[in-house]
């Protein structure tokens, strides 16, 4: 054994040294994972002291550590290095890498055997994930059983909000892999170049797994009763309804709350990502088949209140519905003027005819009849100037569709340019329809029409107004405001350029097929951070809307739920919003808790007011389990990080965060003392009951919680 | 008049002006940012103008957006109440209708398309030199403000009377306001533009 040692710790020097980023990180983890290899550990402390006892080598050990956590960005760097431990914890994923890295280190020195036996790792590594990543329908299902969706799956969004913080774009997260990260360290580019195949392979064989085929199916379902839970409603549905829109989230019961519930299941990141991709191939397809999204209104403009995703999901319907709209506007237009065609060519009954509907006409002052175009209803009792034929409003554009990036990029840019184009290009528009609907008119007749206040009647008779071709003077019925007739007005210049078009057959003031494609382009390229960040307050508003109905008849449980619900208020619309996500997480437990055991979680959050942490702990222990406190201690030390971290900030201190700050302070000072428990004390660590490893971790972790970088 | 080049600010403000067509809402701004008075062509769609100036030791930066009261031009005027610290709601007190429209049209049109629950409100009364034609008196006014939570004032934009307070007044309560003062920062990420070169005062070029 004594040989194979020596190579392996060779192997590992040689690592660390060709790549310095990496070999920070794989020394970190070859320390923890390899510390119970006696003889690898005895060599690699005998080479620089000697021995030492074990007290000394932990502190050694720990200096360390502090050193590499020093190289990295003080706050992302050390918060992803315990987020990527809680997923190692959670996953037991240790067990595998370290295999793994076995496997990478030996590559070298037998290369035929080695690299088979790499591969083979590899694959059984991304296969293993595979199947178990994807969830299934029955699954989901079976869940829909449980009040509110578990708070497994919120923590795993919680999880892919942190670790895509690191990525700009989601076709990268589809691409990164750890495979990927392998093969980045192997010393042959065949390898690499074998893993990217499989990679693709494995792509595509996601995209028609069986599992994967039927959640999308189920999902985009027309019948849309896939996840749907029972919401009491009708008793406080204003209530209700205020809490998704309050957080930026989306509707209950709408695709986005549907979609955040089945991703949030997946149990790996990658896999989440994948499934996001066949959605957005998914969304491509209903737009091209013009089929409309269940659980987004067909036809509404965007909802400012709801999460961007949401606005955009409703622009794509309601792009939908335009198109429909307009491929009907424009046969109906084109038959008139078939019809109108054919009854013009017969010229010998041209002039004894009457006009039929539903042809519309409108005869000149000579006299001349001409078709109408575009004409959708009388416009009250107005009558054109000149002609004396009634007027009628137009069919006029729609108006654009924005979401909310949309409308800040479109007020920067007025800002930017001075530009006024947008109510030019309408008011153009409508001045064309409306000559198009009305033959012979003038520009005060579209002013009596579009800006009523800007025409001023005169006093004259009655039978002046009505008079036809009585060859008096227009001023003497009325006349256009002054600042309407002042020189120079666009309005008038406006008026002379257009020409008479109808709506439908006019460019687009908004273009469909842009608007949508802008959208899906920017779904698959979209910030993972952004993504699942609104996927995981969509789903927390889902949770506490149905937990509010159910938990109003209490008053106790509802206090306390009312305590929660604020505080996710307040955390979901401030701008420290990542920091507080596990905070987040806690809350959702808590109303978890109450509505499945509603005495216990009272009587635990009694104790924890009363903030006796000695009588709470075994209770704790037995009713919570292992890995779901093992998560609140984590929270609870982020919690204390940032307390240690405020004195470093008193310098940046600006006036919104002093703002923010004071808002806080008073709402811990005037809630409960649930959400100012000070994390556990080193006296409170839990000895023996632990497994090593785990408990060697967290003395790691309550260390450096003391020392301040 | 404003000065063309960019200047320093602490603090940027988006206000935004509503009511119906010919209220004055743009001579209402002109007289603000240039002092003085035209009667000018309605606004087609949205118009704005940056006014720089000093309050409470605080260098500030105001965007006012002007918007076209025809029904027409509600859609497109409807996405600039997004982030509005201030709104003002105009209304000629010589036309009965402009005031009845501001309870059953624009207050509808801030509650829905408004994103900011805390954004002041300001209730103006326009063309109060038309003495003679008043049809709408100075308490209803009151009375509305006070119903709808907002600020009150009647001015002139032609003889410039009250025209200065009524803005300012407006500011002063946003600054008083600790959420609002906070979007306003430099600071903050959320800020629509930092330094960039804008103009004082819209081209009315276009299509």
């Amino acid at each position: 054994m004594e040989p194979h040692a020596s190579s392996f710790v060779s192997k590992a020097r040689t690592a660390f040294h060709s790549a310095a980023a990496k070999a920070e990180r794989v020394l970190t983890d070859f320390k923890i994972d390899l510390d119970s290899d006696k003889q690898f550990h005895d060599d690699d402390f005998g080479m620089q002291r000697g021995d030492e006892s074990a007290r000394s080598e932990n502190e050694s050990k720990f200096r360390n550590e502090l050193k590499h956590i020093k190289w990295r960005p003080p706050g992302i760097g050390t918060k992803q290095d315990w987020q990527d431990r809680i997923n190692n914890i959670r996953k037991g994923r240790k067990e595998v890498e370290v295999t793994d890295k076995v496997g990478d280190v030996n590559v070298g020195s037998v290369p035929f055997y080695d690299e088979n036996l790499y591969i083979l790792n590899v694959k059984n590594d991304l296969d293993a994930k595979a199947s178990e990543a994807i969830p299934t329908v029955e699954g989901l299902t079976a869940a829909t059983k449980h009040p509110i969706p578990p708070s497994s799956v919120l923590k795993q969004l919680a999880i892919a909000i942190e670790a895509g913080r690191q990525t700009n774009s989601m076709k990268d997260f589809v691409a990164s892999s750890p495979a990927r990260e392998k093969a980045g360290l192997s010393i042959s580019s065949v390898k690499a170049l074998v893993l990217r195949e499989k990679e693709d392979k494995l792509t595509s064989e996601f995209s028609s797994d069986e599992k994967v085929v039927y959640l999308i199916n189920s999902l985009f379902d027309q019948e849309g009763e896939f996840l749907r839970r029972k919401i009491n409603s009708d008793p406080e549905e204003t209530s209700i309804s205020s809490l998704p829109r309050d957080i930026h989230g989306a509707p209950p019961e709408s695709l986005v709350v549907k979609l955040a519930e089945v991703i949030g299941n997946f149990k790996t990141l990658r896999g989440m990502s994948l499934f996001w991709s066949r959605v957005v191939d998914e969304l491509r397809k209903h737009w091209s088949e013009e089929k409309h999204l269940l659980g987004v209104p067909p036809d509404d403009i965007p909802d400012l209140k709801s999460c961007l995703l949401y606005q955009q999901f409703q622009v794509i319907n309601c792009c939908i519905s335009r198109k429909r709209r307009h491929i009907i506007a424009i046969e109906s237009l084109d038959s008139m003027v078939m019809e109108a065609n054919s009854n013009t060519s017969d010229s010998a009954n041209y002039m004894g005819r009457i006009p039929t509907s539903p042809l519309l006409y409108a005869r000149l002052r000579t006299g001349e009849l001409v078709l109408r175009l575009g004409a959708d209803c009388p416009s009250g009792d107005l009558t054109l100037l000149e002609t004396g034929e009634p007027a009628y409003s137009p069919v006029t554009q729609e108006g654009p569709l924005l979401t909310e990036d949309l409308i800040k990029e479109t007020e920067e840019f007025v800002l930017r340019t001075g530009s006024v184009g947008a109510g030019c290009s309408q008011l153009l528009s409508d001045m064309q329809a409306f000559k198009a609907a009305n033959p012979g008119c003038i520009l005060e007749d579209f002013v009596r029409w579009y800006s009523p206040p800007d025409w001023m009647e005169s006093e004259g008779s009655t039978e002046d107004r009505d008079s036809f071709y009585g060859g008096e003077s227009m001023s003497s019925r009325g006349q256009l405001s002054l600042r309407m007739q002042k020189e120079g007005n666009l309005w008038r210049e406006l008026w002379e350029t257009s020409k008479s078009v109808p709506a439908v057959k006019q460019t687009p003031l908004y273009d469909e097929d842009l608007a949508v494609e802008g959208i899906l382009d920017a779904f698959e390229d979209i910030q993972p951070s952004e993504l699942y960040r609104q996927l995981f307050v969509s789903l927390l508003g889902l949770g506490f809307a149905i937990a509010e109905t159910m938990l109003s008849g209490d008053i106790d449980t509802s206090k306390l739920f009312n305590d929660c619900k604020e505080y996710i208020v307040t955390t979901s619309q401030s701008d420290g919003f990542h920091e507080k996500v596990n905070e987040l997480v806690q809350m959702y437990e808590t109303v978890e808790k109450m509505l499945l055991n509603p005495d216990k979680a009272l009587k635990m959050m009694k104790h924890m007011e009363e903030s006796t942490m000695t009588t709470d702990e075994p209770k704790r222990r037995f009713s919570t389990g292992e890995p779901k406190h093992r998560f609140k201690r984590f929270s609870h030390i982020f919690g204390g990080k940032d307390k240690l971290l405020t004195p470093v900030r008193k310098d940046e201190v600006n006036d919104e965060e002093k703002q923010i700050r004071h808002s806080f302070s008073s709402f811990f000072d005037s809630k409960s003392s649930l959400f100012s428990k000070k994390p556990p004390k080193p006296g409170n660590l839990y000895p023996g009951e632990q497994p090593l490893s785990l408990e060697r971790l967290d003395s790691y972790l309550d260390k450096v919680q003391f020392h301040p970088i | 008049m404003d000065s063309s080049s960019t200047q320093e600010f602490e603090y940027l403000f988006k206000l935004l002006m509503i009511g119906d067509s010919g209220v004055g809402k743009s001579s209402l701004l002109l007289c603000f940012t240039s002092d003085s008075f035209e009667d000018l062509s309605p606004t087609i769609g949205v118009d704005f103008k940056v006014k720089y100036l000093t309050m409470e030791g605080k260098k500030l930066k105001l965007a006012i957006w002007d918007t076209a009261g025809q029904e027409r031009f509600r859609t497109l005027t409807s996405s600039y109440y997004r982030g509005a610290q201030g709104i003002i709601m105009a209304y000629d007190v010589t036309r009965r209708e402009t005031f009845t429209n501001l309870s059953e049209i624009w207050a509808k049109e801030i509650d829905l398309y408004s994103t900011n629950p805390e954004c002041i409100k300001m209730l103006v009364g326009n063309k109060v030199d038309k003495e003679g034609d008043r049809v709408v008196t100075k308490k209803e006014g009151v009375d509305f403000a006070r119903e709808c939570g907002c600020l009150f004032i009647e001015c002139s934009a032609k003889t410039r009377v009250n025209v200065q307070q009524c803005f300012e007044e407006l500011v002063l309560k946003i600054l008083d306001t600790p959420s609002l003062l906070a979007e306003g920062s430099k600071g903050n990420k959320k800020n629509i533009f930092k330094d960039k070169p804008s103009q004082t005062n819209a081209t009315s070029s276009c299509c």
